[in-house]
């Protein structure tokens, strides 16, 4: 019947055009198929069997009656929306994606490495951030809990000071109505305890019976109030408790004796304190009884300790703040000087990481690390991700035929960029895997640098968040440039074979090496210069001579029979000098305000370090004196005398400064030299007027011994000898000046060495990149090549013209980073008061190690393209 | 149990369906009423018709068969439901009954 029909096919025979748009606008859509088809047959119909106009005319009228204006689309009839994530599309990206992985080993081998390298860095990274936010924040009361600092004013300047008086924790509580709790904290120091022949050193420290209150330390025996509520509290550790008494269990109750002086209660058994806590001790005793055998610390000019507190619950800390400003006021601690000295305070979760004080507000610290790596693990990231971009783009020739076709064929661009950013995050999805399976692999050489107990937190949900959002973020940085690049291609000009890459994205690709590689110098300047601080710190001429210089403390009965002990010592062969300080040589950080001088402003207000020390201190140390001389046997003046260093000379602005007086309180005294000055903080802060009286009456502190050097062991065994037959009672330790000295600067040294791997990571994945960049530049200009060397070129040209684009571009990057590095690394120094000078050698050398690889990246490709036989690249075609 | 209402016009239509079997699309549907009945039969109506007895559930359709005279477009192709045959046999005996209810002497004089 119908093949009977004629075809409507030549131009009179086909309806009036207007009709049938108007038919397509507003027929039904859900019938306009068939309805078009339909229409457009009885059209032939209607010619074949009354004519042109009557066909006309009927099929009008048809249209008109089928018009549906307000009919809408319920059944879809566009097919490229179903087929968009049908399952034979799906499954056909994913084919497509692994036949892709497959063909390219070397540059899909590029991207998963770079990115795996990169989020494993991320991954360790953000682990170590996570560890040092999670430090103190066990503490159920943390939200409570302030430390305090005081605030000095003298002279027009603000000094800001963590050590506080020991009697203020009772004060607070006694006078502001807010604060619950307080609770002196003093510095921990390792005490010598007892039990029958048990003797072991423990680190101490002493706090007021509101602590474990206060504070969230899990009790296994005793309870938070009872704790340490009795002079002869004591509170000790399980380990300290299994050492002593065998269990936690058969410690409660027991007496144990402290220094061999007198017997402490334990009270109270605590679980060994994690590496999650600041505040690190053994045992703790009760403040009272701290404050027995410690007379200064009832004393308000003098500052030691550190002092927290525990505020209301509905207490306003603003509030709090305001009224312990002139707590201090009440109490005549500078002996009759105005008072200028105000408390603030600082919630005791921010004081791990913020725990440097700058003018008078606490500010920095490690907090400063956190965001150093922080930005570290950002930029590592970001340089794979770069990898990822660029080496997709650039090989954006091979897929672009796949995309024409794709258009061709009915592709939408939507869908394209969805292909693309999936097989990013395909990609990604690998490459994290291999990411987790590294961090997993290195977190315990990791922990040894760090000394944290990271571990990977495979059982949180809040890791798998973490890993979740970090692949998103990386496949869609890292897809989202070739995704919206290769789906944005002409399929006609695909087709065509006239595909070039354009410039807009060639300069792109050589935006982002110049950025990677920027990044990468930035990185390799911080490696430069954090390597040299400390190395310059560790090897810095303090003053003194740290070497050969030990010390042991003066504990026991070693302090009643020092004259006999110096005797003894003096006979060792090793031992070249003995003397004795209150403090420990590498680092004394105590301090008194009370010094007065004649000509000295009532008004002003100086911190002096205090040091008692013995006979032959200066020689023993291997001080410089300036004027006058060490304190001497043969003037019994000298008990009364002071040292002073040049830092408090200039203060008190004496000319002649050898037999000025000089007053500490109430004891009297001239002075009888100066000291040329030296190190005895750490190279963080400047170096703080200093003053020394004879500590001969009570021998307080450490011996310090200066030993002949490579004489060391025999030295010291000798020495273990003697302090072992005075001192029975006590076990003999003894510490290296320099160890305890380097020991200061731990977290430079794990910073140090951290940003070596960092930087090394950084300039490798760039290189990853480079490295595939090279390859396909390479290979892109193997008929060029061919043709250059059949006219003659020879084989270094050929390297040199293919090298000299990617080095113009590290060039680039070198100018760029430079300023950079320098503005963030001087950043970093102002850290510490005595530091390197940035020079610009340090750029050259960053600079010159990042073009050397460069071309030992590029020149590897450069050289097998240039020594290829030209007949083999030329035959094809 | 409610009976189905046919109009005469659906009747006829759903007849023709029924008639065509494998080929009924709105084009053959209306080219065979226009043979059968003689009449002028609009595409439109015929295409309402169907819609409706679609709707209904008197015929089912599906889409196939694209040929290059009407472009490329797909015919959508009608069948019978079982639904629609049952409408049918019962309109067919309604009128069945009404005949044999009619007095032969009538029948007569009508001339049959």
């Amino acid at each position: 019947m119908m093949t009977e029909r004629r075809n409507p096919t030549s131009e009179s025979a086909s309806p009036p055009r207007w009709v049938t748009k108007l038919l397509t606008w507003l027929a039904d859509p859900r019938t306009l198929e068939e309805v078009h088809g339909d229409l457009l047959e009885m059209y032939g119909y209607w010619l074949q069997t009354g004519g042109k106009r009557k066909a006309n005319r009927r099929y009008m009228l048809s249209v008109f009656k089928l018009l549906r204006p307000f009919a809408r689309r319920t059944r879809s009839t566009d097919d490229s929306k179903i087929h968009l994530f049908s399952r034979d599309m799906i499954q056909n990206y994913f084919k497509i994606a692994l036949r892709n992985l497959v063909k390219s080993k070397t540059f899909s081998g590029i991207n998963v490495l770079g990115l795996a390298l990169g989020m494993a860095c991320s991954l360790l990274i953000m682990l170590w951030i996570k560890d040092e936010l999670s430090i103190d924040a066990f503490h159920a009361n943390k939200q409570q809990l302030y430390r305090i600092y005081m605030r000095e004013y003298f002279s027009g300047k603000v000094q800001g000071v963590v050590w506080t008086p020991g009697p203020l924790a009772a004060e607070l509580k006694k006078s502001v109505p807010e604060i619950e709790m307080t609770t002196p904290y003093e510095w921990v120091s390792s005490e010598t305890f007892s039990l029958g022949d048990k003797i072991h050193k423990q680190q101490t420290n002493a706090a007021s019976a509101d602590f474990f209150k206060m504070f969230t330390y899990k009790l296994l025996q005793g309870t938070p109030a009872a704790a340490l509520k009795d002079p002869n509290s004591l509170a000790i550790s399980r380990s300290m408790a299994e050492n002593f008494f065998g269990s936690p269990e058969a410690a409660i109750g027991k007496a144990i004796r402290f220094n061999n002086r007198k017997d402490l209660m334990v009270t109270a058994v605590f679980e060994n304190i994690g590496q999650n806590s600041t505040l690190k001790f053994d045992c703790l005793r009760n403040w009272e009884g701290f404050v027995e055998d410690n007379d200064w610390a009832k004393d308000w000019g003098t500052t030691d300790p550190l002092t927290f507190f525990m505020i209301r619950n509905d207490a306003d800390p603003a509030k709090v703040e305001a009224k312990i400003k002139h707590l201090l006021d009440k109490y005549n601690r500078d002996q009759g000087k105005p008072f200028k000295t105000q408390l603030a305070m600082q919630p005791f979760h921010e004081y791990y990481l913020n725990s440097n004080i700058k003018d008078a507000h606490m500010d920095g610290g490690r907090i400063e690390y956190v965001r150093l790596f922080s930005l570290v693990a950002v930029f590592i990231l970001l340089i794979a991700c770069i990898n990822f971009m660029n080496l997709a783009t650039a090989r954006s020739a091979k897929r672009a035929k796949e995309v024409g076709v794709r258009k061709v064929v009915g592709a939408m661009r939507s869908m394209l960029v969805g292909q693309f950013m999936g097989e990013a995050i395909l990609l990604t999805i690998f490459s994290i895997v291999l990411a987790v399976l590294m961090v997993a692999l290195v977190i315990p050489s990791f922990n040894v640098l760090t000394e944290k107990q990271i571990t990977l937190p495979l059982y949180q949900p809040s890791f798998w968040g973490i890993l979740a959002g970090l692949l998103l973020v990386t496949g869609f940085v890292a897809g989202s440039y070739p995704a919206f690049f290769l789906s944005s291609l002409n399929p006609v000009r695909i087709l065509k074979g006239a595909f070039k890459l354009d410039t807009k994205s060639t300069w792109l690709r050589q935006g982002l090496v110049v950025f990677q590689f920027g990044l990468s110098i930035i990185l390799i300047v911080g490696m430069i210069i954090i390597y040299q601080q400390v190395d310059f710190v560790q090897h810095k001429n303090l003053g003194y001579d740290r070497e050969n210089l030990i010390y042991f403390p003066l504990e026991g009965d070693l302090s009643k029979n020092y004259e006999v002990l110096h005797a003894e010592l003096s006979q060792v062969p090793g031992v070249k000098q003995v003397s004795h300080m209150t403090s420990s040589p590498a680092s004394n950080g105590s301090g008194t305000e009370g010094i007065s001088w004649t000509g000295g402003d009532p008004n002003d207000k100086v911190r002096f370090t205090p040091v008692g020390v013995g006979y032959d201190f200066v020689k023993t140390m291997n001080l410089k004196l300036v004027d006058g001389r060490d304190f001497s046997k043969t003037f019994a003046t000298d008990s009364t005398g002071f040292l002073i260093n040049e830092a408090a000379l200039k203060v008190t602005g004496y000319k002649n400064p050898i037999g000025k007086p000089l007053k500490w309180g109430n004891r009297e005294g001239r002075i009888v030299g100066v000291l040329k000055d030296f190190h005895f903080q750490s190279l963080h802060s400047s170096i703080r007027p200093l003053i020394a009286y004879l500590g001969v009456k009570e021998h307080h502190g450490n011996a310090i011994i200066r030993i002949e050097a490579g004489k060391t062991v025999e030295t010291l065994a000798a020495i273990e000898k003697i302090c072992k037959k005075l001192n029975p009672t006590f076990p003999f330790t003894y510490s290296f000046t320099d160890q305890e000295y380097a020991r200061q600067y731990q977290s430079e040294q794990v910073v140090s060495k951290l940003s070596n791997y960092f930087a090394f990571l950084a300039i490798f994945i760039s290189c990853l990149g480079l490295f595939g960049l090279a390859t396909f530049t390479a290979e892109q200009r193997t008929k060029e090549i061919g043709v250059r060397k059949v006219l003659g070129a020879s084989v270094g040209g050929i390297v040199g013209l293919l090298s000299k684009d990617f080095l113009k571009l590290v060039a680039i990057a070198i100018v760029i980073a430079s300023p950079l590095a320098w503005w963030l690394m001087n950043k970093w120094l102002q850290g510490f008061a005595y530091k390197i000078e940035i020079e610009w050698w340090m750029f050259g050398l960053a600079g010159l190690l990042s073009v050397l690889i460069a071309v030992a990246t590029v020149s590897f490709q450069s050289i097998k393209a240039a020594l290829m036989n030209p007949v083999k690249s030329l035959r094809s075609e | 149990m409610k009976r189905t209402f046919l109009g005469e016009f659906e009747e006829v239509v759903l007849l023709t369906v029924a008639i065509l079997g494998e080929e009924a699309y709105g084009v053959t549907v209306t080219q065979e009423l226009e043979q059968k009945t003689g009449r002028s039969v609009g595409f439109s109506t015929v295409h309402t018709t169907l819609q409706r007895m679609e709707e209904k559930g008197l015929l089912s359709s599906k889409m196939g068969g694209a040929t290059a005279e009407r472009g490329g477009r797909r015919k959508r192709f009608f069948t019978v439901t079982a639904f629609g045959r049952k409408a049918l046999t019962e309109v067919k005996q309604v009128r069945e009954e009404l005949w044999n209810a009619l007095p032969p002497q009538t029948l007569q004089l009508m001339g049959g």
